[in-house]
């Protein structure tokens, strides 16, 4: 079976006074993998638990290539999913897990037996077919579980947070294990998280939600240095925010005039949107116009930490290089090395 | 020279201090039951002159003490049987549909009717289908009488019909916690992976299930095994069960030869009580595994 | 949000309440008919109640179960709570210790405990307690083994401990209150285990109030069943309404 595209169309769902979605669109090309990112509560997992069908919709669409499933029930959707914890049936050995999509799809026992040891060593898991899930630690059962919802070739696959009960060591090595199996197999994916590392490293474009919204979907480039909304802007990285005046479309920041860059409604005080690497920090002969307050050293760059003389808190990210000079309490001077700006209201 | 009875001292010492927390625990739990257990079970193999016997327990297996152990194993296992099954289903609709008050309010009953049973619930089942009970009497009007029959509450089915009414509740008690340990993930994976309702139940639900349902029915077998208050509440010494005549032996309204007949029938009960209630308390454990 | 109706569950309650209610009701009936006077009355439930000893009885179980419960917290709390912050070698024999009083029938157990004990023993009432102690100890360790399970009990003590306070200070007012969810659960397993026991009381030939209620069956078989229908349906809705009134704490237990 090869993969297909998914598409929602003006999807909605509400919980009591709870709006979860709300007219939700989304389009993942074959072969693509979108993660969705935002915060806890935003809606992510009721999108999945739509494209699966385990969840009802109350109006829209969901289509996989041209044929709308908004109907099918969700044991005919073939769709793999994979939970955030939990999932593997305890009754049933790891291959017998592994193997339970394509039992319900009548294959035979040698043969489904045959792709659960395929997908097992996908999963680099060769040896632990004969074994019950609860002899496995977290990394492994998500790997399994993973072998499961890939081993009836499903025509998109579905992760809910997979790698948020992990730890962070493991988490790494997994989410770039999904990555290369995903390009591998080329199955159309939708990876919810709500950890922005995790969605900017290993996805095709990542769709940004805040209240059952899609902000802005993107590739992780773009989301970075393009945010369109405030909330995107400041969900995906660090960023500084730093109180300013905004007069004639220009922001006066430590001394430099910006242009702002986004033209919205905001005039008077508005705060300026500056990432950590576009601010320079430079030991002062006099006062200056910030003081250090911490400098966490980071390999080849350092995080510098200031606070200015009006008190605001400011982040900057330089090569580390002679950056041992700015102990804390040293007077510094902050520059910013770019000349557009985003601004939000204050 | 002084060296090695003192550190041998000092050894006894730390082993002692390592148990001493236990101890007052360990010495009650000792004297008032392993001692007695202990002293019953020796006690079983005397005579009445204090020699070594195999004696009680011949009796034990003759009548009417054999027909004792049978009436109530009959009647642990059907007043088990009968209630086993609708009690695992209403357990499972409460414990997935019901609000959290119905199901707690529900097994605060159950604890009540499961446990302050007894007598009270034999003096309740006299008022409502002794023979001029309010429910006889309702049944009579309707056109069914109870009493045509051989019927009576002091008989092996009267006596089956007020054990259903606490071990239907003890089973949804007992049940219940295995209920709750299926997690919602396994329906929606199933679900996902192309299970159909039906095919969830026979490859995840059931199998998940079945251990805790044969555990909680050799639960409730032992309790209806070793129930003493209600039917000896109801009968009059007509019908054999081991309980009772264990307690007419000690009583000694029944004349016996062998003094020390009752201890041997009491350790026979010990020894089938635990044919039920170690295998429940293993496979209890178990599940556990999975029941996080 | 809609409530829609769950006819699987209405089906089951339904069923419930027909098994549990239509037998209580109609010995309600029973119990409230005035044969003398002909009609209804609450005079069996009245002479119960007027009997001196109703409440002599009632007294006297409560206070053994009183007991029961402070020998069940005194010996049990200390030791549990040392068996998981030990990792001692004696845990897997005392967890096994504590379920075998499921495995004896009350019945042998009151037969053992006849011949057991020694004069002082036997002619105390008090001996009653520690043998309800025995019978109730499986629910009361696993309630208290549950309870200390699920908490950090180990930084607690040591914190406890590191600021001076003593063994008894840190389980009295900081272990017991952090677990007391399982504490109550101990106390009110132990509690109404004791309240109600029977067979054990009525064959070491000792009176509490379940014995009491077959000595009146005797004379007066109206009163007992009147006795009966109180020690039911008093706990039976005591209970049921503590249960509604108090708030949810497990509502947001699972999602
Ligand atoms: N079954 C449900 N019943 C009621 N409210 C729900 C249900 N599922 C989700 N919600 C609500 O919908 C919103 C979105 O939830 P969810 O999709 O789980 O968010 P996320 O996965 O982004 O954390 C939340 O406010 C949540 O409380
Ligand atoms: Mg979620």
């Amino acid at each position: 079976m090869t993969s297909k595209d998914l598409t929602l169309t003006n999807v909605s769902r509400r919980f009591g006074t709870v709006t979860a979605l709300d007219n939700f669109n989304l389009h993942v090309g074959v072969g693509e993998l979108v993660a969705l990112l935002g915060p806890s509560g935003c809606g992510k997992t009721t999108a999945l638990r739509i494209i699966a069908g385990l969840e009802s919709l109350d109006s829209g669409k969901v289509a996989v290539g041209e044929k709308d499933i908004s109907k099918v029930p969700a044991h005919k959707r073939n769709m793999g999913m994979v939970f955030q914890a939990y999932s593997l049936f305890p009754n049933l050995t790891v291959e017998e897990n592994v193997a339970f999509g394509l039992q319900m799809r009548k294959v035979a026992k040698h043969s489904r037996l045959k792709r659960s040891q395929e997908l097992l060593e996908l999963v680099g898991l060769p040896s632990h077919a004969k074994r019950f899930t609860h002899q496995l630690s977290g990394g492994q059962q998500q790997r399994v579980a993973l072998a499961r919802a890939l081993a009836f070739s499903p025509e998109i696959l579905l992760l809910d947070e997979p790698l948020s009960a992990l730890d962070a060591q493991v988490r790494v090595n997994l989410r770039e294990e999904i990555r290369r199996l995903q390009i591998s197999l080329g199955t159309t994916t939708v990876f919810v998280t709500h950890d922005q590392e995790e969605a900017m490293s290993i996805s095709d474009r990542v769709g940004v939600m805040s209240n059952g919204v899609l902000e802005q979907i993107d590739t992780p480039d773009v989301l970075y240095n393009e945010p369109a909304t405030a909330f995107v802007a400041n969900f995906v990285g660090v960023m500084n925010r730093i109180p300013a005046n905004l007069a004639d479309g220009k922001v006066n920041i430590f001394g430099k005039n910006l242009v702002a860059s986004k033209k919205g409604s905001e005039t008077g005080k508005i705060v300026a949107l500056l990432r950590p690497e576009t601010i320079l920090v430079k030991k002062s002969e006099n006062q200056g116009n910030a003081k250090v307050l911490t400098r966490s050293f980071l390999g080849a760059s350092s995080a510098i930490i200031c606070q200015t003389h009006e008190g605001t808190i400011v982040q900057s990210l330089m090569a580390s290089l002679n950056t041992g000079e700015f102990q804390p309490g040293t007077s510094v001077d902050l520059e910013v090395t770019v000349n557009e700006v985003m601004v939000a209201n204050g | 020279m002084e060296g090695a009875p003192l550190e041998r001292s000092a050894f006894r010492f730390f082993k002692f201090k390592s148990v001493l927390p236990a101890l007052p625990f360990l010495i009650i739990f000792s004297f008032f039951f392993i001692y007695p257990i202990s002293k019953l079970i020796y006690v079983s193999f005397m005579s009445n002159e204090n020699n070594f016997t195999f004696g009680n327990y011949q009796t034990a297996f003759t009548e009417p003490y054999s027909t004792g152990f049978i009436n109530s194993i009959k009647i642990a296992f059907f007043s088990a049987l009968i209630t086993a099954f609708p009690g695992a289903i209403a357990a499972y609709f409460i414990e997935t549909r019901g609000p959290s008050k119905v199901r707690r309010s529900l097994a605060m009953m159950g604890g009540v009717l499961a446990n302050t049973g007894g007598v009270p619930l034999a003096f309740m089942f006299t008022a409502a289908i002794g023979m001029q009970g309010t429910l006889t009497k309702v049944l009579k009007y309707f056109g069914f009488d109870i009493y045509a029959g051989t019927f009576s509450l002091g008989t092996f089915t009267g006596i089956l019909i007020v054990y259903l009414y606490f071990q239907l509740p003890l089973m949804i008690i007992v049940f219940s916690p295995a209920i709750t340990s299926l997690r919602r993930e396994w329906v929606e994976a199933a679900r996902n992976l192309g299970a159909s309702q039906l095919n969830y139940w026979l490859r995840v639900g059931l199998p998940l299930l079945f251990p805790s349902f044969i555990a909680s029915f050799l639960l409730l077998f032992a309790s209806g095994f070793s129930a003493y208050a209600t039917a000896n509440a109801l009968t009059v010494g007509n019908v054999p069960l081991t309980p009772l005549q264990i307690g007419g032996l000690l009583d000694g309204n029944v004349s016996a030869a062998q003094l020390n007949l009752g201890k041997s029938l009491s350790v026979v009960m010990i020894l089938i009580s635990a044919i039920a209630v170690i295998p429940y308390l293993i496979i209890q454990r178990k599940a556990a595994r999975w029941q996080r | 949000m809609k409530k829609r109706l769950d006819l699987p569950l209405l089906t089951t309650l339904g069923a419930l309440s027909f098994f549990v209610f239509v037998p209580m009701l109609s010995a309600f009936e029973y119990s409230i008919r005035t044969p003398l006077e002909g009609g209804y009355g609450l005079t069996h439930y009245k002479w119960a109640v007027d009997n001196e000893d109703f409440f002599h009885y009632i007294l006297r179980s409560g206070w053994l179960s009183a007991l029961t419960v402070l020998i069940t917290l005194i010996i049990l709390v200390p030791t549990v709570t040392w068996l998981h912050l030990s990792d001692s070698k004696l845990r897997p024999l005392i967890d096994a210790l504590s379920l075998l009083p499921l495995v004896i029938p009350v019945v042998a157990f009151a037969v053992g405990a006849q011949i057991s004990f020694p004069e002082f023993v036997q002619n105390t009432v008090l001996e009653l307690p520690f043998l309800y102690f025995v019978l109730a100890l499986p629910y009361a360790y696993r309630a208290l083994d549950i309870g200390l399970n699920s908490i950090p009990l180990k930084t607690i003590t040591e914190a406890a401990r590191s600021t001076g306070a003593s063994w008894v200070r840190t389980i009295i007012s900081v272990i017991i209150p952090v677990i007391r969810g399982a504490v109550m659960a101990t106390v009110a397993l132990t509690f109404a285990l004791s309240i109600g026991e029977y067979t054990l009381t009525v064959l070491l030939h000792w009176d509490t109030f379940p014995t009491w209620v077959t000595y009146v069956a005797q004379e007066n078989i109206l009163g007992a069943i009147a006795i009966s229908m109180m020690s039911l349906v008093i706990p039976f809705v005591l209970l049921t309404s503590i249960t509604l009134l108090t708030p949810d704490r497990s509502a947001q237990r699972r999602k």
